[in-house]
């Protein structure tokens, strides 16, 4: 029914519930209205260090195991999606940097994100989406730096982030293998803020492009070797995706309990519509997709630990969950009948929310294509 | 300065309650238990006197097993030492009895820090009985002046100026260190700990003290030693429905509530 935690982590699930039911549940709904970004909820989380929890415990983290870092995900996640996802957008920033940086890149940027409270994972470009190959920004060496051009977008965090992981093309002839990846602090001159999207939901999590103009970085910034950027960008997304998929098992949870509670308080034909077998059916359907997307999830993260490949299981989870998180918003708004479609009522704004999990962080189709390749190999 | 501050592990207070008609009590075996909202107030006050004039914060507990939780989240915010006083012999104890248990915890503890305390909080009230006695009473068989229902306090000459909220305004009081005092809600909430502080809150031991520890009297504590004694609980009866009141305009809403009221005689 949740998330198989060791025990002594409970206090924290607690904590961060506590936190979530009463600092952002109720709160984000006007910053849903008018997009303002809510700079002061951040402020708390960011206290509270929600945004560390990734940060492995030789660079200064607090070494919680995945499946508890999961679980108090989740709990974020089901007050408000966007926050969830500025979490999860951070720690995929990061993962890059550990998956690939030197040791001293590691802990300077584990100092950095700790300070700044964001970072940004920069792949995608206006020509670059499912094709990442297609990218346009480059990378020129210039003596003991390299210079940067190009614009990225639909970028998390963009303006609030501490660094920027971006890919940028060192060699365009060879197409996805002169693909670099590095590093950009926040602050270097020649990378500004374009564009802020108006989405359609997670709209507590900021989204905008981020430009390069003759943007200067030292060349140590560089993140493993040149050539290797699209191979990291990948490797990070095998990692990231499933916490993508916990925020969606957040909607889906959402989406249950609320509508558990209408279900027990709507009263028609003289009883309340939960008596109804048709909507008991309905929302044991929603719980089967939850639960199963909330454990593919533990398994794909699980696994990560282990010296197996999890690119397969990533995928699912990833896929799978944003899958339940959109059935799951649709039913909810459905057994809310007329009242679930007036945004006086919490469960409109998860269908909003819902749709961008089966599209960013590599689309549904996307992962049906890692999926299917993994099976079939080369054949 | 030496800070105490006393907490009591009590019922989640916003899940309701209801009486359990076989015991003849309130049955709360599955509310989860939290730290009593005062006692909430109080560590922060506590907290945020600390770090703007220093000292250390020692919290203590009257209670079962399961209060180390309590505490622990307590060292997570702000205090820094913790103890459990555990003994059968206070169980069922009244108002009385637990501040005879708190006064020998006090010099005890006093004694294990090698300091004696400047200043004792306590919530003004639990949620659970709500009595308001335990910090008064403390203070008087500690033989030290007592602030109830305080909302701020600052470091004085001779000891501290503290703000105490009263019904029709506050009052501004000076009082002697070492003393008690009682906290109402001031302006803030309590902060939330941070996820290092409760990483490091696990590794805090806190001790067990029992009255034999303390060289108490277990004939003053507990049930029998009580002088109050519960005779009946039951459930208030329940509200009925109001009369609604709502005209085409204020004027005649506000004519017909007085209206109503003058028939009924209220006036």
């Amino acid at each position: 029914m949740a998330y198989a935690i060791p025990e002594e982590n409970y206090d924290l699930l607690e904590t961060v519930r506590e936190f979530a039911q009463k600092e952002i549940k109720e709160q984000c709904k006007e910053y849903d209205v008018s997009g303002e970004f809510p700079q002061e909820i951040y402020d708390q989380m960011i206290e509270m260090g929600l945004h560390t929890l990734e940060i492995p415990e030789e660079y200064g983290g607090m070494g919680l195991d995945k499946v508890t870092v999961a679980a108090l995900l989740e709990q974020v996640s089901i007050a408000d999606a966007g926050f969830g996802t500025s979490l999860a957008a951070t720690g995929l920033a990061y993962k890059a940097i550990l998956i690939s940086g030197t040791e001293e890149q590691k802990q300077k940027y584990a100092d950095v994100l700790t300070e700044s409270g964001f970072a940004c994972f920069c792949l995608t470009e206006p020509m670059a989406g499912s094709d990442p190959g297609n990218s346009k920004t480059t990378a020129v060496k210039d003596g003991d730096e390299y210079v940067i051009n190009g614009r990225k977008c639909f970028i998390t965090n963009a303006g609030k982030g501490g660094f920027y992981v971006i890919t940028a093309m060192t060699d365009k002839s060879k197409g996805i293998h002169g693909m670099s990846a590095f590093v950009v602090d926040a602050d270097t001159p020649g990378l500004s803020i374009g564009n802020h999207e108006n989405k359609m939901g997670i709209r507590c999590s900021t989204t905008a492009d981020v430009v390069f103009e003759d943007c200067r970085i030292p060349a140590e910034n560089l993140l493993g070797e040149e050539g290797q950027g699209y191979k990291i960008a990948m490797k990070t997304l095998d990692l990231a995706r499933p916490y993508m998929g916990c925020v969606a098992v957040g909607i889906a949870q959402r989406a249950i309990d609320e509508s558990i509670a209408y279900m027990k308080e709507r009263i028609q034909f003289g009883k309340p519509i939960g008596k109804n077998q048709g909507l008991q059916f309905k929302l044991a359907d929603m719980q089967i997709k939850c639960e199963t997307a909330r454990q593919m999830v533990a398994h794909a993260v699980s696994l990560q630990d282990t010296d197996k490949k999890f690119s397969v299981e990533s995928s699912i989870a990833k896929a799978y969950a944003g899958d339940a998180a959109m059935e799951c918003a649709s039913e909810a708004i459905q057994i809310f009948g007329g009242y679930g479609y007036s945004r006086e009522y919490p469960v409109e704004k998860l269908l909003r929310d819902a749709k961008i999990f089966q599209i960013f962080e590599g689309t549904n189709e996307i992962q049906k294509i890692v999926i299917a390749n993994n099976l079939l190999g080369k054949f | 300065m030496e800070i105490l501050v006393c907490i009591k592990q009590v019922p989640d207070d916003s899940v309701e309650v209801s009486l359990n008609q076989a015991t003849g009590k309130a049955d709360i075996e599955k509310i989860a238990p939290i730290v009593n909202a005062f006692d909430g107030y109080a560590l922060e006050m506590a907290t945020r006197f600390k770090e703007a004039h220093g000292g250390n914060i020692t919290v203590v507990s009257v209670g079962p097993d399961k209060a180390r939780d309590s505490l622990r989240n307590c060292c997570a915010v702000g205090a820094s030492k913790a103890f459990l006083v555990k003994d059968e012999a206070t169980e069922g104890s009244d108002t009385l009895g637990t501040a005879y248990t708190l006064s020998k915890a006090v010099a005890k503890i006093e004694e294990e820090n090698g300091v004696k305390f400047d200043i004792i909080f306590c919530g003004k009230e639990t949620t659970d009985f709500t009595s308001s006695q335990v910090g008064p009473m403390l203070a008087q068989l500690l033989n030290l002046p007592q602030v109830t229902n305080i909302v701020g306090l600052e470091p004085a000459e001779g000891g501290l100026a503290v703000k105490q909220e009263t019904e029709e305004g506050y009052n501004m009081i000076d009082v002697a260190t070492p003393c008690v005092v009682t906290v109402a809600k001031p302006e803030y909430d309590p902060r939330y700990p941070t996820m290092k502080n409760k990483m490091a809150a696990r590794k805090v031991v806190i001790p067990d003290i029992t009255a034999a520890d303390m060289g108490a009297d277990t004939a003053l504590m507990g049930e029998t030693a009580a002088k109050v004694k519960v005779a009946k609980v039951y459930e208030p009866a329940k509200k009925e429905a109001g009369v609604k009141i709502k005209e085409q305009t204020v004027e005649e809403t506000v004519a017909k509530a007085v209206g109503i009221m003058l028939d009924a005689k209220v006036f």
